[in-house]
């Protein structure tokens, strides 16, 4: 058995930034008493993965697939502090083999957004998150599995220039999170050579980087994007193994993403390929939404 | 800027806030295992039936110079000193061996299995190279320490560490030369001492005879080994516990021992266990009985079944014509309504596994990456002898223990595989069933699984009878994980429970007359 781990790219990395409309890290913010409702469909494939540092294919697998539903609520508390929530169900097959795909709610995130700074066309944003699994799923049956069965905080710092005018504008942000250890239904397990005879499984933090460069106006949005999305340390897949939770993903990307919103009603829609990696699938994602907003005036 | 700042406030809080919500501790704590005092020496041992050797005196060991001598005193000045005061590396070598030599080799073993346990990969050519004993670090490495590579492995160090001690026991009762911290009590000890007599050192014995075993089974960690073998016996000095002529001896009793086990390892058909060029004539003959659809492999490109010839390596306690009267009765036509019930039950839970279901599945799937369910059940065996609280048993007891069970492992693995590659069944994967921990690439009938849990569960049960009912609970969970999990049908377990029990059975006859009165 041999599979991949691009799922933990879409588990715990994409489905969080898989939107950018108000989204956990642009500089985007609702109005006070605003709320934005994103329903998204995602879906994100790769027929090849690295094993450690080893690019390879899986007859196996074939191509794997990771889809999600999301329900994802901006909301307004005043035009400079912004909360997000989302809850995904998410669903896993693979084109060739024999693995049984795995489906189910997986975590729900919340995130705060802050914008602490605003001079000119330059903002600067704190964001914090955390996310609690909700859904019973396997954790550990990658790359099937749809999450890791772990909570998670993450603290982000997000800087913006946007040129007034045009609308131009640049974002840079990074971010670092913390992963709360996992329970699994195995009471031991292998992992950096040894074997562990407990069911917990200790997940390394992640950090990620990205910068962003678009067009912001009024009804529409356009950007191109890269990312880095990475473990701080973790072991490697070992040769024609099963990847697991403790594996060291690392992963850089690159994308776009759009926005349509004239009224009320609005659609965004992003694209993403994964340039390089390690213990993760090279993914290519897709990502499309349906953005609804609502204003409560008193 | 004010606002600002407030709100710079409100954000750092809120981040602390979520950090300390998490708690940072994300430390794991596996059980500890520390020293103890056996409840029997168990005297007797060196008169116990061995397995390999026909007597405890066809090995050789001299006798010891006297305690009172020039030699044996300036040992014990040498221990004193290097007893005398630990480094923190050196005291958690002391307490990690003294948890037990036998148990902690065990899991040594145990631990190898899981790290070499992976198949091989596909090459350009669409074949899986073999793992080369002469090149074991080359890929794939040597070996693939796959369930039945595992059993064997396992066997062979248990009945090497088993004999080895009933040797030692029998030249411990016969020299007498008390431990170190009995001759003079001021020598500095840091575990619980017995009036075990110290010659040969049971510990030196055990790392002898497991490292030989050990590096003929995995050839590719001999520098892995010697730090162990070397930490083992300098641990019995820092300990305080043996002078350096016990242990000198301990490790030439176990090689003694080791090279006569690992010379009948050598001639127990396991070098022809890989004959692929058998297969086809297994095919022929379950056809010629009958047999529909015949067993293939799933995976791609199409991988040779695992070992076909297993299934002729020789038996512990039983010889071969008794393992042809083990194998099961044939499993159900494919045409037959017992096949179509079967098949149903697996479509139900393909259609809607439930959670508790996946969970019994990955509980016991020990596939790849793991120590094999060999080495799930090894590890029980060693924790319920280190955990029998009320007598805990020494290292002849609990190597005792553990060449049981392991003999029976073995021998349940030779008669699953004997079975397995004579009537060779397909896989409900050939039926359009999915899996949800991985899919063995051998034919289906019976349960390696439910064979290796029914006759583990059986001598278990035998050593622990005030434990009976959880052991068989769990074999039956155990069988019942393959139906779950999708790659086996319920007669295939239940046939493998059955087969196992009776495997089980002859080493339980073995115990109950191996001299031991246990």
């Amino acid at each position: 058995m041999k599979l991949s781990a691009k799922f933990l790219i879409i588990s715990i990395f994409i489905i969080p930034m898989v939107a950018q409309a108000q989204m956990p890290h642009d500089a985007i913010y609702m109005g006070k008493n605003q709320v934005c409702v994103a329903g998204l469909y995602g879906q994100s494939s790769w027929n090849q993965y690295w094993e450690n540092t080893l690019k390879r294919e899986n007859f196996n697998i074939g191509t794997f697939t990771m889809q999600s539903v999301t329900i994802m609520p901006a909301i307004g508390i005043s035009k400079r502090v912004n909360v997000i929530l989302s809850l995904p169900y998410v669903w896993t097959s693979t084109s060739a083999g024999n693995l049984m795909g795995q489906h189910g709610i997986q975590d729900l995130s919340a995130w705060l957004k802050v914008k602490a700074v605003q001079t000119g066309g330059f903002s600067l944003h704190t964001i914090v998150g955390a996310s609690i699994p909700v859904g019973n799923y396997v954790p550990s049956f990658l790359p099937m599995s749809i999450g890791f069965q772990s909570r998670t905080a993450t603290g982000r710092l997000l800087a913006n220039y946007r040129e007034p005018k045009t609308g131009i504008y640049v974002t840079a942000h990074g971010s670092y999170s913390w992963r709360g250890n996992s329970t699994i239904d195995q009471d031991a397990y292998q992992a950096n050579d040894q074997v562990y005879n407990t069911n917990q499984v200790q997940l390394t933090n992640t950090y990620d980087a990205a910068v962003r460069l678009g067009i912001l106006r009024k009804d529409w949005q356009t950007e191109v994007w890269a990312e880095r999305n990475a473990c701080i340390n973790g072991d490697n897949i070992r040769r024609n193994d099963m990847p697991f939770m403790t594996n060291n993903m690392q992963a850089t990307a690159v994308g776009w993403y759009g926005k349509v919103q004239p009224r009320n009603i609005g659609l965004n829609a992003r694209v993403g390929y994964v340039i390089d990696g390690q213990n993760v699938g090279q993914s290519t994602s897709y990502m499309l939404g349906l953005l609804y907003q609502i204003n409560f005036r008193k | 800027m004010k606002k600002y700042s407030q709100l710079l406030t409100i954000a750092i809080l809120s981040a602390v806030l979520s950090v300390a919500l998490i708690s940072c501790d994300k430390s794991i704590s596996e059980p500890q295992r520390v020293g103890y005092t056996p409840g029997s020496l168990d005297e007797k041992a060196g008169t116990w039936k061995t397995y390999v050797l026909t007597a405890p005196n066809d090995v050789t060991l001299a006798a010891p110079a006297s305690t009172a001598s020039a030699t044996y005193q300036a040992e014990l000045t040498d221990l004193k000193s290097k007893s005398a005061s630990l480094s923190q590396e050196q005291q958690e070598a002391v307490v990690y061996w003294g948890a037990g030599a036998v148990y902690r080799w065990d899991e040594i073993a145990r631990e190898l299995a899981a790290r070499y346990n992976t198949p091989s990969a596909s090459n350009a050519d669409g074949k899986y190279p073999v793992p080369d004993a002469a090149n074991p670090l080359a890929d794939p490495k040597f070996p693939f320490a796959n369930p039945p590579y595992t059993a064997r492995m396992l066997a062979y160090l248990s009945v090497a560490q088993y004999d080895a001690l009933v040797a030692t026991w029998n030249y411990k009762y016969t020299y007498k030369r008390p431990s170190p911290s009995k001759v003079d009590a001021t020598v500095r000890v840091a575990l619980p001492t017995s009036v075990l007599p110290s010659y040969p050192s049971e510990d030196a014995v055990i790392a002898a005879a497991s490292y030989t075993v050990l590096k003929a089974m995995f050839p590719g960690e001999v520098p892995f080994l010697d730090a162990k073998l070397a930490e083992h016996q300098n641990s019995r000095i820092w300990a305080g516990m043996n002078v350096a002529s016990d242990l000198v001896a301990g490790i030439d009793l176990g090689n003694q021992v080791a090279a006569k086990v690992m010379a009948k390892a050598k001639m127990d058909g396991m070098s022809a266990a890989n004959n692929q060029t058998l297969t086809a004539g297994m095919v022929e003959a379950a056809k010629g009985r009958g047999l529909t659809e015949v067993w293939q492999s799933q995976e791609i490109p199409v991988r040779p079944p695992m070992l076909p010839n297993y299934g002729a390596v020789l038996n512990w306690n039983f010889d071969a014509a008794t393992k042809v009267k083990l194998r099961p009765v044939p499993p159900p036509a494919l045409d037959s309504p017992e096949f179509a019930k079967a098949l149903d039950e697996l479509k139900t839970i393909n259609n809607n596994q439930t959670r508790e279901q996946a969970r019994i599945a990955n509980y016991w799937a020990d596939g790849a990456g793991s120590y094999t369910p060999p080495g799930h059940w090894m590890r029980t065996a060693a924790n319920a002898a280190n955990e029998a609280n009320e007598a805990r048993y020494s290292e002849v007891r609990m190597a005792r223990t553990l060449a049981l069970v392991a003999t029976s492992l073995m021998d349940a693995g030779v008669c699953c595989w004997d079975t397995k590659m004579f009537y060779y069944y397909p896989r409900p994967q050939q039926f359009g069933m999915k899996t949800s921990v991985g899919l063995p690439n051998f034919p289906s009938y019976t349960s390696g699984h439910s064979t290796f849990s029914a006759a583990a569960a059986e001598v278990l049960s035998s050593i622990f009878p005030a434990r009976t009912d959880e052991f068989w609970a769990q074999a039956q969970e155990a069988s019942d994980s393959r139906v779950y999990g999708l790659i086996h049908y319920r007669f295939d377990c239940t046939a493998g429970l059955a087969c196992g029990k009776n495997i089980g059975a002859y080493a339980v006859a073995r115990s109950k007359a191996d001299g031991s009165g246990l």
